[in-house]
């Protein structure tokens, strides 16, 4: 079988995240949806000329005080999802995707859709961007129904893809730049990508996630990968030929010769991930893509959280 | 429950401190005030001997909001040497209270 398409998955996306976010929620003791309604967060003395909308009547017939309520910013949440759909997130199952096996476009897919139910319920506003080597498809957020369900369809759309035939490359920091200058209002960000890009240095992708951090953009960093492959590269003891998907290139090789330098660098590189995200403040989450959904929705409620 | 702070002894109790003081300015009319006072009241018994935390009521204490230009409440101000060194106004959480007057301690 060579067409992802023809794979037997649940067809219903939306279905599929209902499933996931309500046996999450169902026997959490305290519900997080508690409190985020608009409050009420201080009294400013009335300025002569300014409109008595928000002046506190109450307040003013005890008192003669002249004050005005002010409340915090509406609490309705705005947020992207930002998906990398370049052919290194079809890794590691190009042909067999199943949910034992799945590749890391289909477990960001469904994750995103969890995230998405989740949204859902709260009545905020999602919207998507998928970027590869130049950006995909770019939807502003917004909360209605309709719209959710154009987002489901997209999502589809990324999974139906055939990335073994195009050879799809990554250009993270243009690619960024672009939904940084895109994106208008702020939002709460939420990024799937396996950090592999053509541009391939951290330093200038970082300044690309500065630039949504400067448009105070919240950034959660979804660092998805297949941690027994990808960071231990536990493969048998025989050659094997490894294929860069996004150019076409290959090597012929033992891995275990390479093993121990292999595990140094993807320490070393880690290291510098998690440094550059503390150091900018932004949220990474190092998701395997075989560990189930749990970590998604968790790492998102615990910023939110910090967030109200 | 943390110091309350007058007119008459602003002068001793904060501007003379060798410590970071926090001065909450509220008043009992005020819902958004009594969200944070308790906060207050747990940072005063927390930070016991490392800083001063105390209240001003603005209703009856004029002349110190006056002072500092305090239009809006609740104002949270952090002293330091006698001079204002931070400033928080609203609904804050208790976190980024005791982030700005532990950066000050």
């Amino acid at each position: 079988m060579d067409n992802i398409n023809q794979i037997k998955l649940p067809n219903n996306i939306e279905f599929f995240a209902r499933q996931v976010v309500e046996g999450f929620i169902t026997g959490k003791h305290k519900s997080p949806y508690h409190g985020f309604s608009v409050e009420f967060a201080e009294h400013r003395l009335y300025n002569t000329g300014e409109s008595t909308r928000h002046i506190d009547w109450k307040l003013f017939a005890r008192s003669d005080k002249l004050f005005v309520k002010r409340f915090e910013e509406e609490t309705n949440l705005r947020c992207q999802l930002i998906i990398d759909t370049s052919s290194s997130m079809y890794y590691p199952n190009f042909d067999e995707v199943t949910f034992e096996k799945p590749n890391k476009i289909l477990f960001s897919v469904y994750a995103s859709a969890v995230l998405m139910n989740i949204f859902k319920k709260q009545r905020d506003a999602v919207g998507i961007s998928t970027f590869s080597d130049e950006i995909e498809t770019h939807i502003l957020a917004k909360s209605s129904n309709r719209h959710h369900q154009l987002i489901y369809q997209e999502l589809e759309n990324v999974l139906s893809v055939n990335a073994k035939l195009n050879n799809r490359k990554t250009s993270t920091i243009s690619a960024l730049h672009e939904i940084a200058d895109r994106i208008s209002q702020r939002s709460l960000v939420f990024m799937f990508t396996d950090m592999i890009s053509d541009d391939n240095d951290l330093e200038k992708i970082f300044d690309a996630i500065k630039h949504l951090k400067h448009k105070k953009h919240e950034i959660v960093l979804f660092y998805v990968s297949d941690v027994a492959s990808e960071h231990l590269l536990e493969f048998d003891n025989k050659p094997y030929n490894f294929i860069d998907v996004e150019s076409g290139e290959s090597i012929k090789l033992n891995p275990s010769h390479y093993k121990k330098d292999y595990l140094k660098r993807i320490g070393e590189f880690l290291d510098i991930l998690r440094l550059k995200c503390l150091q900018y403040k932004i949220d990474l989450v190092e998701v395997d893509i075989n560990k189930g959904y749990d970590q998604i929705i968790t790492s998102y409620l615990l910023k939110r959280q910090k967030m109200f | 429950m943390a110091l309350e702070i007058t007119d008459q002894n602003f002068q001793e109790v904060v501007l003379d401190s060798d410590k970071p003081v926090l001065v909450d300015f509220w008043a009992t009319w005020c819902g958004p005030c009594r969200t944070i006072g308790p906060i207050v009241d747990e940072l005063h018994n927390e930070l016991d001997g490392q800083a001063v935390i105390g209240k001003v009521d603005v209703d009856s204490n004029s002349d110190t909001p006056t002072k500092y230009g305090v239009r809006n409440i609740p104002t949270l101000l952090v002293f330091k040497n006698g001079e204002v060194v931070d400033k928080l106004v609203g609904a804050v959480p208790k976190s980024q209270i005791l982030e700005k007057l532990q950066a000050h301690m």
